[in-house]
C-alpha cells in the first residue's frame, strides 16, 4: 500500500490568477486590454472603409461631424475616423508589444549578466544601463526616428519605429533584473545548484531567471502602455510612418484643423487613453498579485 | 561631510561618460541625416565652387566620421554648438527658449510637487475611502494620457469654445489678453502649465501615496502614535519624512522625462521653447539646430539629477556611504 500523496500546493501562477481575480481595477484593465487586443483582430474585416482610405470626399462627406454613417466624423482629407481608429489599433499594438518583447530579452539578458557576473564587463553593463535610464530618451527618439525614416531605412515602416523604442527602451527591465540577481544569487538554492556543479549560465537561466519573472511580468505590461504613448508622440509630431494608419498619425492630420473639426483629435486621443489606462491597470493588478510580500 | 563630497563627486564622475554617450548617439543620428552641405544648398542660389570648398573645410568633410565627431565634441565642450542651417549661430538662438521652456518646467514642477505631497498623504490616509478612489483614479488617467492630448482638449474647450484662454505662443502678437500687457504671458502661461502640472502630479501622488501606505504600517509609527504625538506630527514629522526619499528620485527623473516630453507638448502650445524648436528643427532637418537642443536638454537633464542626487543625501545620509 503506497501512503496517499499529500495534495499538491496550488502553483504559484494558480495563487497569482486568484488573487489577480479579486482585484477589480486589474479586471477591468485585463478587460480593456482583451477588447482592444479583439478590435485589433477582427475589426479591419467589419469597419466600412479600408485604411487609409479618402473615400469619404468622393461621397461629399469630407469634414463631416460625427454622424450616424460617421461615428467619429470624417476629417477633412476624407478619411472616416472611426475606420481609421480601429485599423490603427492593431498598428499601435503591435509597436507596443513588439517592443516590449524585444526590450524584455535585452533587459533580461543584460540585468542578469549584469547582476551575476563580477568586474568590468558587468560594470560597463551597469553603467550603460544607468546612462540610458537618465538620458532624455525621448528627445533622442524623435530624432532618430526622424532621421533614420526619412533618409535611411525607408521601407521599414513601423518596425524601424519598433526598433528604435527598443534600443532606448530596455534600461528599466535590466535594472529590476539586475537587483534581483544580486539577490538571488546568494540564496541556499542557487547555492546549492551551483555545489551540484551547474554552470553560470544554467544556473542564470535555468534557476535564477524563473525567479525573477514576476516583476519582470509587471514591469513589462506597463512597458507596453509606454511604448505606445510614445509611438503617439512620434507619429503626432510628424516623424513616424505617414504610410501606416496609428492613432498618432490621426492625431497628426487633424490637430492643424482642431479649431473647425475637433474630432479627429478626439477620438483617436480617446483610443490612446483606454488602451494605455487598460494596460496601465492590469499592471498594477498584476503587481499586487504576484507581490509576495502582500500574499495572505 | 567628507563622505557627502566624496559622493557629489562620485556623482559628477558619473555624468562624464552619460554626456558622452549621448553626444556620441546624437552625433551618430545627425551623421547618418547626410552631406550637411546637400542641406545648405537648397538655400543657396548657385553656389560657388569655393563656397563649397570653404563648407566642406567648416564641415571636416575630408576627415573621416570619429576625427569629425571629435571636432564636434571639442567644439560643444567650448560653448560653439555650431550654426544652423537659417545661418545663425545655435548657442545665441537656444538661449531665449531655454528660458521660456525652464519657465514652463519649473513652474509645473513646483506646484505638482506642492499640491502632489499633501494630497498624496491625504490618499494614504484615507485608504479605500471614497475621496482616495476618486484622487486615484483622476491620478492614473493622469499617467496613461499623452500630455500634448490633454493640451489639444483643453484648446478645444477653453480656447475655442469657451474663449477665456489663449491657445498659442507665450505673448500675445497685437491685443493682450485681459486688457492688460502684465496679465497677458499670465493667460498664456495658464493650459500649458496646468496641463504639464497635471500629468507630474499623477505620479507624484501615486508615488506619495504607495509609500505612506508602506510606512504608515510600520512599527515605529504605532510606537510614535503610543507615544501620544498627535496624529499630524506623526504623519509629516515622522511617516513623511521616510516616505519622501524615493520621491525626490522620482521627481527628479520625471524632470528629465517632461523635458524629454516638451516637443509634443511645446508644439500644441505653438510655446516658444526648447521643445517647439526641436521639433521645427528635426522637420526641418537642420541638424546642427537639433543636436545643440539635445546637448542642451542632456545638460538640464544631468543638472536635475545631481541637485536629486544631492537632496537625496541630505534627506537620506546613508547612501554617502559605499
Amino acid at each position: 500500500m503506497s501512503e496517499a500523496r499529500p495534495r499538491r500546493a496550488a502553483s504559484q501562477w494558480a495563487v497569482a490568477w486568484r488573487r489577480f481575480k479579486r482585484n477589480k481595477s486589474g479586471l477591468i484593465g485585463g478587460a480593456i486590454v482583451v477588447f482592444f487586443i479583439l478590435v485589433a483582430l477582427v475589426g479591419p474585416y467589419l469597419v466600412p472603409y479600408p485604411a487609409r482610405s479618402y473615400q469619404s470626399l468622393y461621397e461629399g462627406d469630407a469634414g463631416d461631424p460625427p454622424s450616424f454613417k460617421h461615428p467619429f466624423g470624417v476629417e477633412v482629407s476624407g478619411i472616416d475616423v472611426f475606420s481609421e481608429v480601429v485599423d490603427s489599433t492593431k498598428n499601435d499594438l503591435y509597436v507596443g508589444l513588439a517592443a516590449t518583447l524585444i526590450t524584455t530579452l535585452i533587459g533580461v539578458a543584460i540585468g542578469a549578466l549584469a547582476g551575476y557576473f563580477k568586474g568590468a564587463v558587468s560594470d560597463i553593463l551597469l553603467g550603460v544601463t544607468q546612462m540610458f535610464f537618465v538620458i532624455p530618451v525621448l528627445l533622442l527618439i524623435l530624432l532618430f526616428a526622424r532621421v533614420f525614416s526619412v533618409l535611411v531605412f525607408k521601407g521599414l515602416g513601423l518596425t524601424l519605429i519598433v526598433l528604435i523604442l527598443s534600443f532606448f527602451g530596455w534600461s528599466s527591465i535590466a535594472f529590476i533584473v539586475r537587483g534581483e540577481t544580486l539577490r538571488l544569487k546568494e540564496m541556499e538554492f542557487v547555492q546549492a545548484a551551483r555545489s551540484l556543479g551547474a554552470r553560470p549560465f544554467r544556473l542564470l537561466f535555468r534557476h535564477i531567471v524563473p525567479n525573477i519573472l514576476s516583476p519582470v511580468i509587471v514591469i513589462a505590461t506597463l512597458n507596453i502602455a509606454g511604448f505606445i504613448l510614445t509611438e503617439v508622440v512620434v507619429s503626432f509630431l510628424g516623424f513616424g510612418d505617414p504610410n501606416t494608419s496609428t492613432w498618432g498619425l490621426l492625431l497628426n492630420e487633424g490637430f492643424p484643423y482642431v479649431r473647425t473639426t475637433w474630432w479627429v483629435a478626439l477620438f483617436p486621443g480617446l483610443a490612446v487613453v483606454f488602451s494605455v489606462l487598460g494596460f496601465n491597470l492590469m499592471g498594477d493588478g498584476l503587481s499586487d498579485a504576484l507581490n509576495p510580500r502582500l500574499r495572505e | 561631510m567628507a563622505s557627502l563630497v566624496r559622493y557629489i563627486i562620485r556623482r559628477l564622475l558619473f555624468m562624464i561618460p552619460v554626456f558622452l554617450g549621448v553626444a556620441i548617439l546624437t552625433f551618430f543620428a545627425g551623421n547618418a541625416a547626410g552631406n550637411p552641405i546637400n542641406l545648405i544648398r537648397v538655400g543657396l542660389r548657385n553656389p560657388s565652387p569655393a563656397v563649397l570648398r570653404a563648407l566642406e573645410a567648416y564641415y571636416h568633410l575630408d576627415q573621416p566620421v570619429w576625427l569629425r565627431f571629435l571636432y564636434w565634441l571639442g567644439d560643444v565642450l567650448h560653448g560653439n554648438l555650431g550654426v544652423s542651417i537659417s545661418g545663425r549661430p545655435v548657442l545665441s538662438q537656444i538661449g531665449p527658449w531655454t528660458f521660456t521652456t525652464l519657465e514652463l518646467q519649473v513652474l509645473s514642477l513646483i506646484l505638482a510637487v506642492v499640491i502632489g505631497i499633501p494630497v498624496g498623504v491625504f490618499s494614504a490616509k484615507h485608504q479605500y475611502s471614497k475621496t482616495d478612489y476618486a484622487i486615484t483614479s483622476v491620478a492614473i488617467f493622469g499617467y496613461s494620457m499623452p500630455t500634448f492630448w490633454l493640451g489639444i482638449m483643453l484648446i478645444i474647450v477653453f480656447s475655442f469654445y469657451l474663449g477665456w484662454l489663449p491657445s498659442n505662443g507665450a505673448v500675445s502678437v497685437s491685443y493682450p489678453w485681459w486688457g492688460s500687457w502684465a496679465l497677458d504671458p499670465i493667460a498664456h502661461l495658464i493650459l500649458p502649465t496646468a496641463v504639464l502640472t497635471y500629468v507630474s502630479l499623477a505620479t507624484i501622488v501615486r508615488l506619495v501615496r504607495a509609500n505612506m501606505l508602506e510606512v504608515l504600517r510600520q512599527d515605529y509609527i504605532l510606537a510614535a502614535r503610543a507615544s501620544g504625538l498627535s496624529e499630524r506630527t506623526v504623519t509629516y514629522r515622522y511617516a513623511l519624512r521616510n516616505a519622501i526619499s524615493p520621491v525626490v528620485t522620482i521627481i527628479g527623473l520625471g524632470f528629465g522625462a517632461a523635458l524629454s516630453g516638451a516637443p509634443a507638448l511645446e508644439t500644441t502650445f505653438s510655446w516658444p521653447g526648447l521643445g517647439y524648436a526641436f521639433t521645427q528643427a528635426a522637420t526641418n532637418l537642420d541638424i546642427p539646430l537639433v543636436q545643440g537642443i539635445t546637448v542642451v536638454i542632456t545638460v538640464m537633464v544631468l543638472v536635475a539629477n545631481l541637485i536629486t542626487d544631492l537632496v537625496y543625501a541630505v534627506l537620506d545620509p546613508r547612501v554617502t556611504v559605499q
